[in-house]
């Protein structure tokens, strides 16, 4: 194809070839961005919890009196062992995308001079770990004598505790963290196990920060009660979960239950993500309107074109062009515009990613964006360009004798 | 009523300069009906776009009714358009979508009138080109010359003192170009001057004279027009 | 002469609906994606107490003695107490919020677990806060840790079907309280005097824009009649009975001040000042930092509009950029096919600012019937986002500001949009040897 005689027409025709470029381009750039939010966005969805979601619930409750907590917990605790289908119950502080009951700093010697970060405790009592479902990379789990210890704040004076793998990273890297100690305030910590992952209650913050949990087994008591995770079968757990809450509520009046709280993980986790949900809905949608609006542009203007060179067309034909030559003519024509709007669109795409970065600590774009936006707006091109192009090339050379 | 001297007109591209007109002088007299002749690229039809104020020239004097055309901005040129010259084109250039009340209505509405004097003038106009019948429909429902009398109309409705026509009878058959020139005839007898500008002798020769137009330039007229010269002084 | 160019502009776009189509749905897509987000954005981002605010601030002091680092968010005990009883200025209040069980002891409903808000009398002038029955309680109230108490208008509807409650008893925990005064329906955006914390929030600050507390006790009965409930903002040592805060090294109360001049201003920044100093030379401050922002500063400060929100209102005006663009060559598309007709009008004795005024006319015209299309998406788009479980879902409605800001954006974005092309338009030389029209 040659495409001098193309690029001599739209100079003649520079402000709509603009114009249609700087959509492109403009286009290009946010359909990068764009996708690229979108996929760090299902990046978080589709974190990994480090617990066996499907088959946990948790109940929580309150309005007890922090000196009657020994017994809530017996009575709670009773009480839901005598539901069908409940396997375990067991008192834990907090639940993934549940409530956040043990963030806290960490000092890594016990003067408090080396800060090792803010940590996620999840304070549990016996039978918590094996509810859960955490898989141990190397140490132990925690033992029955492990749960001896009682919570004087929200954590015990001392604990062998688990940590996740990349909290051990994150504070011995490089080396075995099983025996190392960390502080908090003046409780003292052992490491004696590596879970694989264990997310934050709340995993919002910075993406190397989502897994810095540590699993502290412990005595219920006064300072840890009122939270319960209940296990059962995935099918068995609807009707656990509306029998548990039922019975607390017959047997134990006076207490309050959150239900807002009161769930299955899976439903905690599912509103947990709901408004990222919405955003990556409203991303595609935006993207989605972007591609339309742009292929629409591209016809309107294609079409133009076609009306406004019929007659030139049908001197073409009479000089012997084919119908393949016409319509190659016209998707050459986009392809050079779009491709002009495309490099154009990455130096924006570049740009507007940086203006990201520092706003919304987002990583880098990765490179593979570009050329993928490039193919995506390549064949938005072509196909827009099909419809106009084909009338085009319905133009009978008989036109080039009519005066009109 | 239209007097240019030493006109000349340029058109420029990136290699050459092209003299479509040169030292170019031609004076009409108001209610002259002259007839501007002369081959393909000649210059006629640039001398009818100056004269009718489409376009602007490059040197010589040009004055309009006795004003000087060449310092007025677009505004101002636009308004004698509007108010004293008439257009008869060629190829009719009716506009397609208005039916053919609105196509007269066009020039009074940047005129300003009010709408019962437009509705008025419109009748009147298309009363004298006999079209009055027609008036709502679209031009592409009317043959070729009555299409050029709604033209004719058009140029009429705002009373112009000059009247610009350009081959107007160079797209009709002999039958409709004979009734269009009856027509610019007898608006001339109403005391329009009329300035044609044709290719066809036979035409020229209903005008009270005529210019030859031969390289941008007008030729020695003396021989040509001797035939009319009784009558123009009269009339003027 | 409007009204011509009105009916050729209406003429005009129904001689080619297709393309009119197309760009009226472009323009309202566009307006109705900007004006959904900035809908959001005004009702995030605007100012709760307008003419009140500037007078209005958040007294800060750094009280922890083991890190230097900006004052912290809240006060702890002993600092809140010696700054609010000092009565340096024209108002001041106390706030601490922490969760109690409520009952009404003469109905027979399950107890609920409500947000209780302690604070001192001022607190309802300070914050023009509106009561349906009763009022606030008095200083002496305060002073005397009287137990009484303001409710909202949403409980006294859930427990006292909107009757006036004063002076009914309600139990809060286990102590009676008599209700002496009940709010009208009131709903700060954002809840303004609990913001804090908002640059630890990684944007994620929807819960600032939560409803009022159900329940409003004087300071000091709020502490006693619910000991041991209170949450930390932040502490430098452990506390030794959780919840209970009042000699813990601990962060949890909030101190706001009305001051209704400048010198004011001055003068209470420096009686902070003072104060820190004179708590490093007692031994209990290491660092003499103190801050005065005032509401809106502070609302600044605290990032209270969620990074959601204002990424997608970005991404709403880029879109409608776009759509811009579209309308841009779309309009020059339709006017330079009209070139034959724009050419004939020149020479019948139309001006080049007759022609433009034409083009624009239309091309208002798309963004007017645009504006309609975006105003229902924006309804739409509203719609959607009071279906979300968010805090703000509540809040958001079109208000008339909005409405007509809808109208004015897509009018001004679509003549914006056609002043290029408009211009091409009017450039096209009158002409006589029109071939097509």
């Amino acid at each position: 194809m040659q495409i001098r005689p193309i690029l001599i027409a739209l100079r003649r025709h520079r402000l709509a070839t603009l114009l249609i470029a700087v959509e492109i381009a403009l286009a290009c750039a946010v359909l990068c961005n764009a996708c690229f939010l979108i996929a760090n966005r299902l990046a978080f969805v589709q974190i990994d919890s480090g617990v066996d979601g499907a088959s946990l619930a948790t109940i929580q409750l309150t309005g007890y009196d922090v000196s009657k907590a020994d017994d809530l917990n017996a009575r709670v605790l009773t009480a839901l062992h005598g539901i069908a289908g409940v396997k375990s119950v067991s008192v834990i502080n907090s639940i993934p995308f549940g409530m956040r009951r043990g963030t806290a700093g960490i000092f890594t010697d016990a003067a408090a001079q080396h800060f090792g970060g803010v940590v996620d405790f999840y304070v549990g009592g016996p039978g918590s770990f094996q509810a859960l479902g955490l898989q141990m990379a190397s140490g132990r789990a925690p033992q029955s004598e492990d749960y001896q210890q009682p919570v004087v704040n929200f954590v015990p004076a001392s604990a062998p505790v688990q940590i996740t793998r990349a909290l051990a990273e994150h504070l011995w890297p490089g080396t075995n963290p099983i025996g190392k100690q960390f502080w908090m305030g003046t409780s003292q910590f052992r490491v004696v196990g590596v879970l694989n992952a264990l997310v934050r209650p709340d995993p919002s913050g910075p993406a190397d920060q989502r897994e810095w949990s540590v699993f502290v087994p412990a005595q219920p008591g006064p300072y840890l009660a009122g939270s319960y995770l209940l296990r059962a079968e995935p099918g068995d757990l609807p009707h656990v979960m509306r029998d548990a809450l039922a019975t607390i509520a017959k047997t134990i009046p006076d207490v309050v239950i959150d239900r807002a709280d009161s769930h299955t993980l899976d439903t905690l986790r599912r509103s947990y993500f709901e408004k990222d949900r919405t955003m990556m809905g409203m991303l595609a949608g935006v993207i989605i309107a972007l591609l339309l609006v742009t292929a629409l542009g591209i016809v309107g203007l294609t079409s133009f074109w076609v009306t406004q060179r019929r007659k030139q067309i049908g001197i073409r034909r009479a000089l012997g062009a084919t119908r393949g030559d016409i319509l190659r003519y016209f998707q050459t024509e986009n392809f050079l515009i779009v491709t002009f709007g495309i490099v154009l669109g990455m130096t924006l795409a570049y740009g507007i990613n940086l203006f990201l970065m520092t706003r919304y600590e987002l990583p880098h774009l990765p490179w593979l964006y570009l050329p993928v936006g490039a193919i995506v707006l390549w064949l938005l091109g072509q196909l827009a360009v099909l419809g106009p192009a084909l009338r085009a090339a319905q133009v009978p050379p008989v036109v080039a004798t009519r005066s009109v | 009523m239209l007097k240019m001297t030493h006109l000349s007109k340029i058109y420029r591209t990136e290699v050459v300069e092209t003299y479509a007109l040169r030292d170019f002088s031609v004076n009409v007299e108001e209610g002259e009906f002259v007839a501007v002749m002369g081959p393909s690229g000649s210059g006629k039809t640039t001398f009818l776009t100056i004269a009718g104020l489409l376009e602007s020239f490059d040197g010589g004097e040009y004055r309009l009714d006795g004003e000087d055309v060449s310092k007025l901005n677009d505004n101002a040129r636009s308004k004698i358009r509007n108010e004293k010259i008439g257009f008869v084109f060629q190829s009719f250039n009716l506009i397609p979508d208005l039916n053919v009340f609105d196509n007269v209505d066009v020039p009074l509405r940047y005129r300003g009138f009010k709408a019962r004097e437009r509705a008025q003038r419109i009748h009147d106009a298309l009363e004298t080109v006999g079209l009055v019948s027609r008036m709502k429909h679209l031009p592409a429902q009317l043959s070729g010359g009555q299409q050029q009398r709604v033209a004719i109309a058009r140029a009429l409705a705002g009373s112009p003192r000059l009247l610009l026509a350009d081959e107007p009878t160079g797209n009709l058959d002999s039958l409709m170009a004979r009734q269009v020139l009856d027509l610019i005839e007898s608006i001339n007898d109403h005391g329009t001057t009329v300035v044609m500008v044709t290719h066809d002798p036979e035409l020229a020769r209903r005008a009270h004279r005529s210019v030859h137009v031969l390289d941008g330039q007008v030729m020695d007229l003396q021989a040509v027009s001797e035939s009319s010269k009784d009558e123009t002084p009269a009339r003027a | 002469m409007f009204s011509y160019y009105m009916n050729l502009a209406l003429r005009s776009l129904k001689h080619n609906p297709v393309l009119t189509v197309l760009m009226v749905l472009a323009i309202a897509v566009g307006i109705g994606a900007s004006m959904t987000t900035l809908t959001v954005m005004h009702l995030l981002s605007g100012d709760p107490l307008p003419g009140k605010s500037t007078h209005l601030f958040y007294a800060q002091v750094h009280s922890d003695p083991d890190k230097h680092r900006d004052p912290l968010d809240m006060l702890d005990y002993r600092s809140a107490v010696d700054l609010w009883s000092a009565h340096r200025a024209d108002r001041q209040t106390l706030i601490v919020d922490s969760a109690i069980k409520v009952r009404a002891p003469d109905k027979n409903l399950p107890p609920l677990m409500l947000q209780m808000l302690s604070t001192t009398t001022d607190f309802f002038p300070m914050f023009s806060v509106p009561f349906q029955y009763g009022r606030s309680w008095s200083a002496d109230d305060d002073a005397r840790h009287a137990r009484v108490a303001v409710i909202s208008s949403d409980l006294n509807d859930r427990l006292f079907n909107g009757a006036d409650s004063v002076g009914q008893t309600l139990r809060l925990g286990d102590s009676d309280v008599r209700i002496v005064g009940v709010l009208a329906p009131w709903r700060p955006s954002p809840l303004f005097y609990d913001v804090r914390g908002g640059r630890f929030a990684a944007g994620d600050t929807a819960s600032f824009y939560t409803a009022p507390q159900d329940v409003f006790t004087p300071f000091n009965t709020g502490l006693e009649i619910n000991d041991g409930n209170f949450q930390q903002f932040t502490c430098w040592r452990v506390p030794e009975t959780p919840g209970h805060l009042e000699n813990s090294a601990c962060v949890w109360i909030g101190l706001w001040v009305q001051l209704d001049n400048n010198a004011k201003v001055a003068a209470y920044r420096q009686f902070l000042a003072d104060y820190a100093a004179q708590q490093k030379s007692l031994g209990r401050f290491e660092y003499t930092d103190t801050r005065l922002l005032s509401l809106m500063q502070w609302l600044d400060f605290n990032h209270v509009v969620p990074s959601d929100v204002r990424l997608q209102t970005w991404l709403a005006f880029a879109f409608l950029i776009i759509c811009l663009f579209n309308t841009i060559s779309l309009l020059l598309a339709k006017f330079l096919r009209r070139a034959g007709e724009i050419g004939v009008r020149r020479a019948l004795g139309a001006s080049r600012s007759a022609v433009f005024a034409q083009c624009l006319v239309e091309a208002g015209l798309i963004g007017l019937l645009g504006g309609i299309g975006g105003w229902l998406l924006t309804l739409i788009g509203l719609w959607l986002i009071r279906r979300q479980p968010i805090a703000y879902a509540d809040l958001v409605h079109l208000d008339t500001g909005m409405f007509v800001l809808t109208f004015v954006l897509a009018i001004a974005a679509s003549l914006l949009a056609g002043v290029l092309p408009a211009l091409r338009a009017s450039r096209v030389m009158p002409a006589l040897q029109l071939k097509t029209l």
